[in-house]
């Protein structure tokens, strides 16, 4: 399944919308729903982080299960990983959450996948 | 600075964990959550990057401490006089090192639930549990102390992870989903450059295939710092059953290759 760009996509009856992309050199490390962890990660020279915001709507035909970690793909078809978790996606109703993706400065952003859902963004990205 | 009492609570294990908790420790606890906390805030008005320390300043406040950084945490109180540790059991187990020693121990059960609740392994789960229990002995070195330290008791692969997410923090592995932190700038310096044996151990790392396994520490590690998380050991109460060779005579009583560490931290106080 593929949501075009602003549009939702519903992944096991999680309906999940992109928000926006945005860029940084250090971001905060929150897993998804976000918490209160302190931590922030830092980009190296050369790098720096695509952050890609995602609001996630739980319906009712969503069963709680371990939900893989979103991946990016750019516009040249490399992939890259987040560090952040989806966890307990199913113990609020709605929440927002952002997730960085090293990339190389500059890199063009063409859509994140969150195992068998692809989410486009490349309008999005401002780059 | 207003007090969120339940996430101050929360972030100390719960309202059990505070009550095994000495007066001192509480006010210790509370001056460190209220550090964090301005540290937070005062990140998030800026909305820039905090400006870390080189790893000169951090050299040249060393005289200015009655303590090493490296020392283990039940052996100073950096903000006073230590208080009388409540004794060990007769025979003590890992639980009753965590209540009585390692707590509250929330950075390692939040480390913990993190990695079962991403279905990680379970020898992962117990590394991620028992990663910088060690600190209380000893911070310097607390992979290779950590490791050592449980060796007898937990799986190789556990060992593994604990002994070498030491090496691995230093080093960012996004395909892992591991980022260099702040905290380690804050800590070591901006401009910290690991020494050559902890460069060769991640040379050695790379190629290993256990490799995943600290890895999967570092990553968790970086999670593991939410002042209002709410955790407890009770969920790995099977985990330590199947793969924590509890010995019958306690820890410290068994005659283990690290039998004089878990004694030590029995009593600390020991003059010799």
């Amino acid at each position: 399944m593929t949501a075009r760009q602003g549009t939702t996509v519903n992944y096991k009856g999680l309906e999940v919308t992109p928000i926006g992309i945005a860029r940084a050199q250090n971001v905060a490390l929150l897993d998804c729903p976000p918490g209160s962890n302190t931590q922030r990660g830092n980009a190296r020279a050369g790098e720096e982080f695509a952050v890609v915001s995602l609001s996630f709507k739980v319906t009712p035909a969503f069963k709680e299960t371990i939900v893989k970690k979103p991946v990016l793909t750019d516009a040249a078809g490399q992939v890259y990983n987040t560090s952040v978790a989806i966890i307990d996606p199913g113990s609020q109703p709605e929440y927002q959450c952002s997730f960085p993706f090293r990339v190389p400065a500059g890199t063009r952003i063409a859509s994140v996948q969150i195992d068998t859902a692809t989410i486009d963004v490349s309008a999005l990205d401002q780059k | 600075m207003e007090i969120d009492r339940r996430a101050f609570i929360a972030s100390l294990g719960g309202t059990t964990a505070v009550s095994l908790m000495s007066s001192e420790a509480k006010a210790d606890a509370l001056e460190h959550w209220m550090e964090d906390q301005l540290d937070a805030q005062a990140a998030a008005a800026q909305g820039t990057q905090e400006k870390f320390p080189t790893v000169a300043e951090l050299e040249a406040q060393i005289e200015t401490r009655n303590y090493r950084r490296g020392t283990g945490n039940v052996f100073v109180n950096t903000r006073g006089n230590v208080k009388k540790l409540e004794p060990m059991p007769k025979n003590p187990t890992l639980q009753d090192f965590f209540r009585l020693r390692f707590a509250p121990a929330n950075h390692v059960l939040q480390s913990a639930t993190r990695a079962l609740k991403t279905g990680m392994s379970e020898e992962i789960i117990l590394a991620c549990m028992l990663h910088d229990c060690a600190q209380a002995l000893m911070k310097a070195d607390h992979g290779w102390w950590g490791a050592q330290l449980f060796e007898p008791y937990i799986p190789e692969k556990s060992a593994f992870a604990i002994r070498y997410h030491q090496t691995l923090r230093f080093y960012a592995d996004p395909d892992a989903g591991y980022e260099y932190p702040d905290l380690y700038y804050r800590i070591f310096g901006q401009d910290y450059t690991p020494p050559p044996h902890i460069e060769a151990t991640y040379k050695m790392l790379r190629n290993h295939k256990w490799y995943i396994e600290p890895r999967m520490v570092t990553v968790n590690d970086l999670y593991a710092f939410d002042p209002n998380a709410k955790v407890s050991i009770e969920p790995f109460t099977d985990i330590i059953g199947r793969h924590f060779k509890q010995p019958k005579e306690g820890l410290g009583n068994d005659n283990s290759p690290s039998a004089h560490m878990w004694r030590t931290l029995a009593n600390p106080d020991a003059p010799l």
